[in-house]
């Protein structure tokens, strides 16, 4: 794999590009260390005969290991009758194998100095395993014992859906739980990404037959990734991995791609009614482009500048100058079949409005006020700081290698985007300012209480009340 | 917490290990310390695998030592060390960590406040600088006072007023359990007492508590020890040394009696249980032991805990906890605190039902002591977690930093494996019969109120 330097960014010493606006860099401070070039990111990739891909990323440290295995088709596979039973099926896949039960899982995870979990995200279903370095067979083994012969034990169901309707109900307390859910709702309406956590029907309605038939759709070789990513060999690794999946097989017809988001979805007004809300939960924004598009490099580099960093505008303003929240911020959201760009800010009830109105104005200023330079520089050092600092961490690595690979990207994309945020342009940020950044294209949902809010909202729109 | 979303609590503990861990499962980590003529202390753990550098600066003061009459200012204090100071105006912090690649965070606790950053090292020497800067003086203006002020109040809404349980496991069980003032009131803070802070308590705070002999520096990543004490003595070394504060006497024994309160949640759906039993002291001879016993009773799934009363009598949805939990570890505490549990319980079951089944499960270590095996899996466990705690730089630069202020050594960072590692089956016995017993237990029960 090719090694990118940061030149271009780290050319720039800071104490000449703050404009009148930004403090001045005090005159003792040293300046930062010569550029160093961006350490490669060597990914051993391999597709056993089956068609299962494999990644490995051996690593020299820390005496761990960590195994994901992610599998296509998450909760927008699931049935549209059925939303989010993928939350179901993947937490009960350690529930017990055709040689193991729960507990046998649970003991021998720990005696390897282990942890398994598993769960579901709009577009996959991952499990995920660690282990100290020297059991990584024994990692494997449960691994693979977990994906390829967990057999849902009706006694095991019967108490994770108990246990699923009390976590729901649970859930329904908490406003970024609702707001999440109400946020799904608005931006996607019909399209399965609406469809991210369960309902009490769903839930009720699931049966070890049905969560076995929904999980045998997903776990396809061909469908698959495994990354290996620690103190390991990589030809000891593939061994490993040839030995568990290798003699994997598909049954059954795999699940149905997800359509594209819709981009041109009209923006609507939600307001989550929560009695005695002391907050406001705000969340704005819109779907947006997947990572394959040539807009998303610039669109994350304009997000970071944003709301994506804490000296980013919308940080700066509402929380730095205004006070009125603890933790803003905007993020985007790649998924396998668009992204997602999302503000949040939960505030005090009697500065709702007045938040609104900053937030527009910060996204509006977003196509005409130019990124500085400093601000420019800034989002760019810090995603490539982001990117070493996420990678030296074996996990967080391991995951981000699954998800590239869910979003239909090639392992070396994970260096190549530094690459390529490098070169954006102030010009791009403002055009990216323009496109996606506009007021007029922002869904807003808000969980909070109509009767302390509801004068502060008129400017804003009409704000469909709903009770959960 | 200066900012959630940045997952930072580090830990401490080592390596070392026992029968059980391979020797290739061995990870020592190089330590080297300094102490410069002021007092300030610096530790380094040199890591050559990738370009960048973790910092923890950790100075000896926390939620124990604040004021009696201004509950949450160790905390507020704490956001108003990123506010700016007389050379580097607000928002230069920020801007100088990012511009290098980095990102930072503070957090207040008990016995300690942290300030971290992590970047490329080619940030090294201004993070290094900018920590100086604000360690010699703030900038003491009403309105940074006044805008953290009500950042601070929204950090409280978000996560207790507004929230389901409010941290009731946190606040509520420690004001039950404990009966020191420093031991029992509210961290976070009350909203009158932090609209009676006032900028001249700032100024006092800063210079008896930020000042060198009180805090330490821990560096973690592609560095050299040498370079790393000759930055920090350029930029540190003439800051002042002041008189070392004074540490009133916070211990308490364990209670004799049973405590149990009851409240009601408006925002709450499901009922819920904190319970909280009294710890032995940092460092002492049942320390290790009482880690090892809460691994085995709540550390995860194969956990005694989860599986008897989540799993076998279905009497819990789920259940969380552990020594020092919620706000730290089982070793980065140095003052009085509790193995604590936070769950929730089904609505066909009640709290008595819940407490006989934790006796129960406890009943079993007290008379059959813990079988060779499970011990084995639990210390393994815990080796693999505390490698895991130190694997980014800035948790391990914060690891040794607190080790250093907490411990008075950064060595133990190599020393507490073989701690968890000499515990034996007696040992977790004695810790269960002498500490989780009802009489030493504190009880809340929470339970779901409409809302008005």
């Amino acid at each position: 794999m090719k090694t990118l330097t940061l030149t271009a960014a780290l050319a720039l010493a800071f104490a000449g590009i703050a404009h009148s606006a930004e403090p001045v860099f005090p005159k003792d401070l040293p300046p930062y260390g010569e550029a160093k070039p961006l350490p490669p990111l060597p990914v051993d990739q391999h597709v056993l005969p089956n068609g299962l891909t494999v990644w490995i990323v051996p690593r020299q440290g820390m005496p761990k290991i960590t195994a994901v295995l992610t599998l296509l088709g998450g909760t927008a596979a699931d049935p549209a009758n059925a939303p989010a039973v993928s939350d179901l099926f993947s937490g009960l896949l350690d529930a017990g194998t055709t040689t193991r039960s729960s507990q046998q899982l649970a003991e021998q995870w720990q005696a390897i100095g282990g942890e398994f979990s598993s769960g579901s995200s709009a577009d996959a279903i991952t499990l995920r395993g660690t282990a100290l370095a020297s059991h990584a067979p024994v990692l494997m083994d449960l691994l693979g014992d977990i994906a390829l012969h967990s057999t849902f034990p009706d006694k095991e169901v019967a108490l994770g859906k108990a246990n699923a309707l009390q976590e729901l109900k649970a859930s329904e307390g908490e406003p970024a739980w609702q707001a999440s859910r109400a946020f799904a709702t608005a931006l996607y309406g019909d399209h399965p990404y609406a469809r991210i956590v369960p309902t009490e029907a769903s839930i009720e309605a699931a049966t070890p037959a049905s969560l076995r038939a929904e999980y045998a759709q997903r776990a396809r070789p061909d469908r698959a990734l495994l990354v290996i990513v620690g103190k390991i060999d990589a030809v000891k690794a593939l061994a490993l991995a040839t030995a568990t999946f290798g003699h994997w097989k598909a049954s059954g017809a795999p699940s149905t791609e997800t359509p594209a988001v819709p981009v041109d979805v009209k923006p609507v007004r939600v307001l989550v009614q929560r009695d005695g809300s002391v907050q406001s939960a705000i969340r704005m924004g819109h779907p947006a482009v997947s990572a394959n598009n040539v807009d998303y490099v610039p669109l994350t580099v304009a997000n970071m500048i944003f709301g994506g960093s804490f000296s980013s505008r919308l940080t700066e303003d509402i929380r730095e100058d205004k006070g009125y929240t603890y933790s803003p911020g905007s993020i985007v959201t790649p998924r396998r079949a668009g992204s997602e760009l999302r503000v949040v800010a939960d505030v005090r009830n009697e500065v709702t409005g007045p938040t609104l109105d900053e937030v527009d104005k910060l996204l509006r200023g977003m196509a005409t006020q130019p990124a500085s330079d400093e601000e420019l520089v800034g989002a760019k050092r810090l995603i490539a700081g982001l990117y070493l600092y996420r990678n030296q961490q074996q996990r967080s690595l391991a995951t981000t290698l699954a998800t590239t690979w869910t979003y239909k990207l090639p392992a070396s994309f994970v260096t190549e985007y530094v690459e390529k945020t490098s070169q954006v342009t102030a010009e791009q940020v403002t055009a990216i300012g323009s496109r996606y950044f506009d007021p007029a294209l922002q869904s807003i949902v808000i969980v909070g209480d109509e009767k302390a809010i509801d004068s502060q909202l008129k400017a804003h729109g009409n704000f469909r009340v709903v009770k959960p | 917490m200066r900012r959630l979303g940045v997952a930072v609590l580090a830990t401490v503990l080592g390596l070392s290990t026992g029968a059980h861990a391979a020797d290739t499962d061995r990870w020592k980590l190089p330590i080297a310390v300094k102490k410069l003529d002021n007092g300030l202390v610096v530790v380094v753990s040199e890591d050559h695998t990738s370009p960048i550098v973790g910092i923890s600066v950790v100075y000896h003061v926390g939620m124990r030592l604040e004021p009696e009459n201004r509950t949450g200012f160790a905390h507020l204090f704490e956001h108003l060390m990123f506010q700016g100071t007389p050379v580097s105006p607000k928002g230069v912090f920020d801007r100088v960590i990012q511009g290098g690649g980095g990102i930072n965070n503070g957090s207040t606790r008990a016995d300690f406040t942290n300030y971290i950053e992590t970047g490329p090292t080619t940030a090294l020497a201004p993070m290094l600088w900018l920590e100086a800067d604000r360690m010699r003086a703030l900038d003491f203006s009403e309105k940074n006072l006044t805008n953290q002020r009500d950042v601070v109040k929204e950090e409280i809404r978000v996560n207790v007023t507004n929230q389901p349980y409010g941290l009731f496991y946190w606040t509520h069980l420690n004001a039950l359990a404990f009966d020191k003032w420093a031991n029992k009131h509210d961290g976070y803070g009350s909203f009158k007492d932090l609209d009676s802070a006032r900028i001249d308590d700032v100024k006092a705070f800063h210079a008896k508590f930020y000042q060198p002999g009180n805090a330490v520096i821990g560096v973690a990543g592609d560095v050299e020890a040498a370079q790393v004490f000759a930055l920090v003595e350029k930029y540190f070394g003439d800051i002042p040394t002041q008189t070392a504060p004074v540490r009133g006497d916070v211990s308490e024994p364990l209670n004799t009696k049973e405590r149990r309160t009851s409240e009601t949640d408006s925002l709450a759906r499901v009922p819920a249980l904190a319970i909280g039993w009294k710890a032995p002291p940092r460092g002492s001879r049942d320390h290790a032991a009482m880690a090892v016993l809460s691994q085995l009773l709540v550390g995860d799934n194969a956990s005694r805990f989860y599986q008897g009363l989540v799993k076998n009598r279905e009497l819990l949805t789920n259940i969380d906890g552990g020594l020092n939990f919620p706000l730290g570890d089982a070793w980065d505490f140095d003052g009085p605190t509790m193995l604590s549990l936070f769950a929730m319980y089904k609505p066909t079951t009640s709290p008595d039902a819940v407490l006989k089944g934790l006796d129960e499960e406890i009943a079993h270590i007290d008379h059959d002591g813990v079988d060779a095996a499970s011990l084995a899996r639990v210390k393994t466990k815990m080796l693999s977690d505390w490698y895991g705690q130190l694997e980014s730089f800035i948790n391990r630069a914060d690891a040794i930093a607190k080790l250093q202020t907490l411990w008075g050594d950064a060595r133990t960072v190599n020393d507490v494996p073989k701690l968890i590692d000499g515990v034996t089956p007696a040992d977790v016995q004695r810790v269960a019969r002498t500490y989780l017993v009802a009489a030493n237990r504190s009880v809340i029960d929470r339970t779901p109120v409409a809302a008005k």
